[in-house]
């Protein structure tokens, strides 16, 4: 367990770069087509493809492989204030109910994306499957962090900082 | 047996109870409609729909893409010098006056607005420095420091731009320019209210009036604080004057705010950017998976048609505009306790909006009072992250600061009120801009 979360820390670490190039490359090419609609004249198309690409990319990869509980927007006011046993039955009931649900859904998700392939983007002229492929990763890291919790919550060995708010993160608000 | 509906709503709330990720929790009750509505009904259901949705919902959300790069913004303007030298200027306009380091807060809190779309990045940043000029020589309570800084902070996205409001305007299919022109006079009109509070409060408790910064030093102050306060400008005519949309502008923010940092002001390393990006990446997977939660949520409550069976169910109560506005004041206030802002967007509004409309409510006036009542929320306890914010900024526990933020509670309902009875105040500024409403 202890090797586990040691080795989620790391895959978390990493994967934060990556997030953050992808963000990047948001933020760089949305300054391009700026630049190439209102300075240049030309009109673009690739620009809002890439942007629209590395959103979605973007979101599922950082939540499948980079933020923490902490960092998520949960309902934590009844979770927090009841005592620990309850909690770890809580723990238990979403990580079975939510893993068992995002498994039985994995191949009708591993259908769809697969079948986009006949479909291709715009510009780049990529087909769909690959443009919509983050989806599987996620839809599996959602499974295996979910039997974590399920598996932390029956062992009690959940530590309180990882289910821990931290305000600051949420800047969206 | 109980219908797929039910079920899968019952366990969303069960869910998001037991501490899930809301986002995930609507796709697990989404992905259980559809289970089950496949089980007894093949023909037209399938689970995989859930996972289109989301896909597709994420992938054709231009306008979507403004909240990570606000979010950037913001993170540069914070890790950067620029929320120093606006304190400054602020200081040097309305420090003379008793409570002055307050009004300071208030002033700051409305120019900073004009930057960022985001309550808690405005708390973080310079609300981080202001607390610690007003407790520094003990001149006001750390409480009161934090109450004042948190209440300020709910300006954040009603003056534009706005990241609740990018989602609001998601979820209400209305116009995201109109909706940031339409928070302009309302936000001015909370910031009016909580500086008459902290006057009042001030001439009560006989606060220190601050040593005057010497007015010869007002252009100087005014020339390092220039190129900062000229990003709203900037931001509101290009998005007014046409030139750019808001999704746009939100790069452009972001852009400027890291030209004047780098070049100007010398104060963002590439280490502290990139810490920036890390951080923001963060975020936008926090609430980027709330979106697709309520994407897939949407489609189950579309299908089932819920939101035109509750317009016709509240159509029955009689209730009137005016009762049904007080009761969805209520509604959100109450809901504001315990959930986050753009969590209560994401959720609520779609289910509403058919009744707004039916009740004759304006979507961009309605817009407005919805996002002011989450902001609101924001600072109402149990559950505030602004609150937990400056908690942590001060060190003092949240009750100690609920307790002083309680009068500017009750001068943001003044503001609410009015905000929600007098739509020709709201709708003043975009109707101006050419909004048919």
């Amino acid at each position: 367990m202890e090797r586990a979360r040691h080795l989620a820390d790391r895959i978390s670490h990493y994967a934060n770069h990556l997030a953050a190039a992808l963000l990047l490359s948001m933020f760089v090419v949305f300054i391009l087509q700026i630049l190439f609609r209102y300075v240049l004249g030309w009109p673009v198309l690739w620009t809002v493809e890439w942007v629209t690409i590395a959103w979605l990319w973007g979101i599922l990869f950082a939540f499948a492989f980079v933020i923490k509980t902490s960092d998520m927007i949960r309902l934590d006011i009844l979770y927090n204030a009841v005592p620990d046993r309850l909690r770890r039955g809580m723990d238990v009931f979403t990580g079975l109910t939510t893993a068992a649900i995002f498994a039985y859904t994995l191949p009708h998700a591993w259908e769809y994306v697969t079948f986009m392939g006949i479909e291709r983007t715009a510009a780049f002229r990529w087909p769909f499957d690959i443009v919509f492929a983050i989806y599987i990763p996620f839809h599996i890291a959602v499974i295996i962090r979910m039997l974590l919790v399920a598996w932390s919550g029956l062992k009690g060995k959940r530590p309180v900082d990882e289910t821990l708010l931290d305000p600051e993160g949420h800047d969206y608000d | 047996m109980i219908d797929p509906f039910t079920l899968s709503m019952v366990l969303i709330a069960a869910l998001a109870l037991c501490g899930l990720s809301v986002g995930l929790a609507m796709m697990c009750g989404s992905f259980l409609y559809l289970i089950l509505k496949d089980l007894t009904f093949p023909r037209g259901f399938d689970p995989s729909i859930a996972t289109e949705t989301l896909l597709q919902g994420l992938f054709n959300g231009y306008t979507l893409l403004a909240i990570p790069l606000f979010i950037l913004a913001a993170d540069i303007m914070n890790i950067g010098s620029l929320a120093d030298r606006l304190l400054r200027f602020c200081q040097a306009l309305v420090g003379r006056f008793r409570g002055g380091l307050g009004h300071v807060n208030v002033v700051s809190s409305v120019i900073f607005s004009g930057m960022s779309g985001s309550a808690v990045a405005d708390a973080v940043g310079m609300g981080k420095i202001i607390i610690s000029m007003m407790t520094r020589d003990g001149k006001y309570t750390p409480a009161y420091a934090a109450a004042i800084t948190a209440a300020t902070a709910t300006v954040g996205p009603i003056i534009p731009p706005s990241i609740p409001m990018v989602l609001y305007a998601l979820v209400s299919d209305t116009s995201v320019g109109y909706l940031f022109a339409a928070g302009m006079m309302p936000g001015l009109l909370m910031a009016l209210m909580m500086g008459l509070m902290n006057w009042w409060i001030a001439r009560r408790r006989n606060f220190p009036t601050d040593e005057a910064v010497p007015l010869r030093d007002l252009p100087r102050v005014t020339f390092e604080a220039f190129p900062a306060l000229m990003l709203p400008v900037i931001l509101l005519g290009g998005i007014y004057g046409g030139i750019m949309t808001p999704t746009e502008a939100a790069a452009v923010a972001a852009a400027y705010a890291l030209f004047i940092s780098v070049i100007l002001y010398r104060s963002v390393s590439f280490v502290a950017f990139w810490e920036a990006l890390r951080g923001g990446s963060k975020s936008a997977g926090a609430i980027g998976i709330l979106i697709a939660g309520s994407l897939t949520f949407n489609y189950v409550i579309t299908r089932e048609d819920v939101p035109n069976d509750l317009a016709a169910f509240l159509a029955g109560f009689d209730l009137g505009p005016v009762g049904f506005m007080i009761a969805i004041n209520m509604l959100l206030l109450a809901l504001g306790c315990v959930l986050e802002g753009g969590a209560i967007i994401l959720i609520v509004i779609p289910i509403l909006m058919p009744a707004v409309l039916a009740m004759g409510i304006d979507p961009v006036h309605f817009g407005v009072v919805a996002v002011v009542n989450a902001m609101l929320g924001l600072i109402t306890p149990p559950y505030g992250l602004l609150l937990f914010i400056v908690s942590s900024i001060t060190r003092e526990p949240v009750g100690k600061v609920v307790r002083e933020i309680w009068p500017f509670i009750l001068a943001l309902l003044v503001a609410l009120g009015i905000i929600t009875f007098v739509p020709d105040f709201v709708l003043w500024f975009p109707r101006l801009l050419g909004y048919q409403g």
